[in-house]
């Protein structure tokens, strides 16, 4: 196990920073709590769900999975406002549908994209948002406030630290998360874009999702300190580490970073500790399972955030142990996991996204040459 | 040296006012447009404080303050990915490079964030964002300070590519930039930057410089150059030479790369049938190849000449005098080369 391991429970902030001494998981309510659950199940079935139906033939492309790792996207999320912007990158793809979507799921209005834009784009249809001109998760909005990314890793950061100076020279009050790899934050750009955040103090809220690898490079490759979040001492910003597996731990030290922007302290990067399930890619995954030891991936996969999720709501008392065993997704990959793991409003959800997008026409080979430039006013 | 047949500026009383530099042109246009664009946002390396490194931004921080006017660590990527951010939450920015050799620090930022962002987003997104700074050789600035990469910008589909040669176009050209709304790559001439032979009258009035559109800076009837930037000089000197030997050479300022001005090319190689492109840059894959390849394709029946091409040699720009101008375009090799173009 690497030293930088994903299975460290930690609980602690490297450089201390006014920390608020109440948790902001204190404030969360039991519908809530219960609501971060149920996104939970979504982007798990989101997964799941892409995976069959990739394996049945029904999709072309790559498949980043977000399995193991979605407690990162639904406790960072969960606490933003709707007018914050958001820089999800390839394993994050059910951020764009998870933006703003509490309690408000079939709102089209809300600050996110609909399940339906989102399995446009998957399948590579004109109802994409970027009417599937790029491909998987470059894609973006300017009015739900989502950084369109590219494949160059850590290029987003200094877009998302542009977007936040504009906003607050407006007099807005927005706040920023990037999401990126632990191996991302090899590439100068990461500490350019980081560097100027924080001579700045804009609100950049830098999550790392450290899943071990690097496509094929473990961790201790890639990084030299002990934690990701340490390369934060540098910039004179907090480096918060996260348990990636636990949904309120996530939530707690993204918010507090969150919420140290948005009082105009600055930057902060958010380690969170994780696991990737699969391969880098679908394309990757027999390859993966050769190259990272077997018992790494075993250790790796034993700390579901489905089930500490359950785990702490029923400890919570929010959940009776009744209510708590209907839907065992988790522990499951996505070949074992079936509909009637997740409650069916997940289910249901998501079918109607992909039933959208299988109606949607392909883009027309025209538009292939538009849009290079603005057309003249 | 003047600029035999270069559009006039609508000055009528010289005694009023005084003719400007190109850096003066270029100042002018950034403090007209941050004062009709609020949303206009300027940033670069030592752009503030200091006024820029050739004074270009001098006094614009004091007039709009800090936030507005940005002095930004060392990074040209974030100098422009962070202008791609302002550009997506509905800024303008001009983006100085403090050199533009070292705009390959923000080589990705550039071509494949900002150039693509419209694309990328069906036309969601504008990058209304232009990236300048000085450019060209010909000043003992030896391999880092002395480069012209416009072709690399060329290459990249979404960005447009600039370089005036003139007051009067640097001062035009880029208020046009900053109101295209698309991202653009312009290329300034830091050798012209003060050039006391090139002042010239600017007009009082508002005015852009549509891109796109070419000028005939000298017209002639035996040969076409076609250029931009400081060469555009050697062309004219090359011409006052050919003149005296009898061929009349007509000589184009194409002003911007992309886009391109063909029918201003085409329209007089029908007249002269023989054409030379200068360019400052290396030779192989550089814009003049692109304009000898565009009318060799539309408009080769014009030709009784195999058009040539004067460029740099293949070799990064050397410090020492002797090397430098061996391997730069010069008024010697346009006027021998014109001269093997009418003996063909």
């Amino acid at each position: 196990m690497s030293r930088n391991s994903g299975t460290v429970t930690a609980n602690k902030a490297t450089v201390t920073s006014d920390v608020p001494q109440l948790r902001p998981r204190d404030l969360l309510t039991k519908d809530d709590c219960l609501e971060l659950f149920r996104q939970l199940y979504l982007a798990r079935y989101f997964d799941v769900r892409l995976i069959k139906e990739k394996r049945l033939g029904h999709l072309t492309g790559t498949l980043y999975s977000s399995h193991n790792q979605e407690a990162i996207l639904v406790g960072s999320l969960f606490g933003l406002k709707p007018n914050d912007w958001i820089s999800p990158i390839h394993r994050d793809m059910p951020a764009f549908f998870l933006k703003d979507i509490k309690f408000d799921w079939e709102n089209p209005e809300r600050m996110g994209m609909s399940i339906e834009q989102v399995c446009s784009q998957v399948w590579g249809r004109v109802d994409s948002p970027g009417r599937a001109r790029d491909n998987w998760s470059h894609i973006g909005s300017k009015s739900k406030h989502i950084i369109h990314s590219t494949s160059m890793l850590a290029g987003t950061i200094p877009v998302a630290a542009g977007v936040v100076y504009a906003d607050r020279l407006n007099g807005g009050d927005a706040v920023c998360i990037t999401f990126n790899g632990e191996g991302s934050t090899a590439q100068g750009i990461f500490h350019e874009a980081i560097n100027y955040a924080a001579v700045h103090k804009l609100p950049v809220v830098t999550v790392i999702e450290n899943n071990q690898w690097a496509y094929g490079t473990p961790v201790d490759l890639e990084c030299p300190t002990n934690d990701v979040a340490d390369r934060a001492k540098g910039f004179g910003i907090p480096g918060l580490v996260a348990d990636g597996q636990d949904v309120f731990d996530v939530y707690d030290k993204v918010m507090t970073a969150v919420e140290y922007a948005r009082a105009g302290k600055g930057p902060s990067i958010v380690e969170c500790k994780t696991f990737r399930a699969y391969g880098h890619g679908d394309h990757d995954d027999d390859r993966a399972n050769r190259y990272r030891p077997k018992e790494e991936i075993e250790a790796g996969r034993t700390r579901d955030p489905i089930s500490i999720c359950r785990n702490n709501l029923v400890a919570l008392g929010y959940l009776s142990a009744e209510e708590a065993e209907k839907h065992r997704a988790d522990g499951k990959n996505a070949t074992e996991a079936k509909n009637e793991d997740f409650p069916p409003e997940v289910v249901a959800y998501l079918s109607k996204g992909i039933d959208f997008a299988l109606k949607s026409p392909l883009p027309a080979a025209e538009e292939g040459a538009k849009w290079v430039f603005r057309e003249p006013q | 040296m003047g600029i035999p047949g270069a559009p006039m500026s609508a000055v009528a009383d010289p005694n009023v006012l005084v003719k400007k530099n190109y850096v003066t042109a270029l100042k002018e246009a950034l403090f007209e447009e941050m004062a009709s664009n609020p949303d206009l946002i300027c940033q670069g390396e030592d752009i503030g404080i200091l006024g820029g490194a050739f004074g270009v931004t001098e006094g614009l921080q004091a007039q709009y303050g800090n936030a507005r006017v940005v002095d930004m660590p060392i990074s040209e990527a974030c100098i422009v990915g962070s202008a791609v951010g302002m550009a997506l939450a509905g800024k303008t920015v001009m983006a100085e490079m403090q050199f533009i050799d070292f705009i390959s620090c923000g080589f990705d930022q550039i071509v494949n964030m900002m150039a693509t962002y419209h694309y990328r987003t069906a036309g969601e997104v504008n990058m209304p964002i232009v990236v300048r700074g000085p450019a060209g050789a010909y000043g003992g600035g030896a391999l880092y300070h002395s480069q012209m990469n416009e072709a690399w910008f060329c290459n990249a589909p979404g960005l447009r590519v600039i370089c005036p040669s003139t007051p009067y176009d640097a001062k035009g050209l880029l208020k046009a930039a900053l109101r295209d709304g698309n991202p653009c790559i312009f290329f300034e001439i830091k050798e012209l930057y003060r050039k006391r032979e090139i002042m010239e009258f600017l007009p009082e009035e508002d005015y852009a410089i549509p891109l796109g559109k070419a000028v005939i800076r000298r017209e002639g009837s035996d040969i076409t150059f076609v250029s931009y930037g400081q060469n555009v000089y050697h062309c004219l000197q090359a011409a006052v030479e050919l003149e005296k030997l009898g061929v009349r050479a007509e000589v184009i300022d194409i002003r911007t790369l992309v886009p391109l001005d063909e029918d201003t090319i085409f329209t007089s190689i029908a007249k002269t049938s023989r054409l030379i492109v200068v360019n400052e840059a290396p030779m192989t894959c550089g814009f003049a190849g692109e304009i000898v390849a565009r009318v060799s394709e539309k408009a080769f029946e014009y030709l009784d000449a195999p058009p040539m091409r004067i460029t740099r040699l293949d070799t990064p720009v050397p410090w020492a005098k002797p090397l430098e101008l061996h391997v730069l375009p010069s008024v010697e090799k346009l006027v021998n080369a014109a001269l093997k173009s009418v003996k063909f």
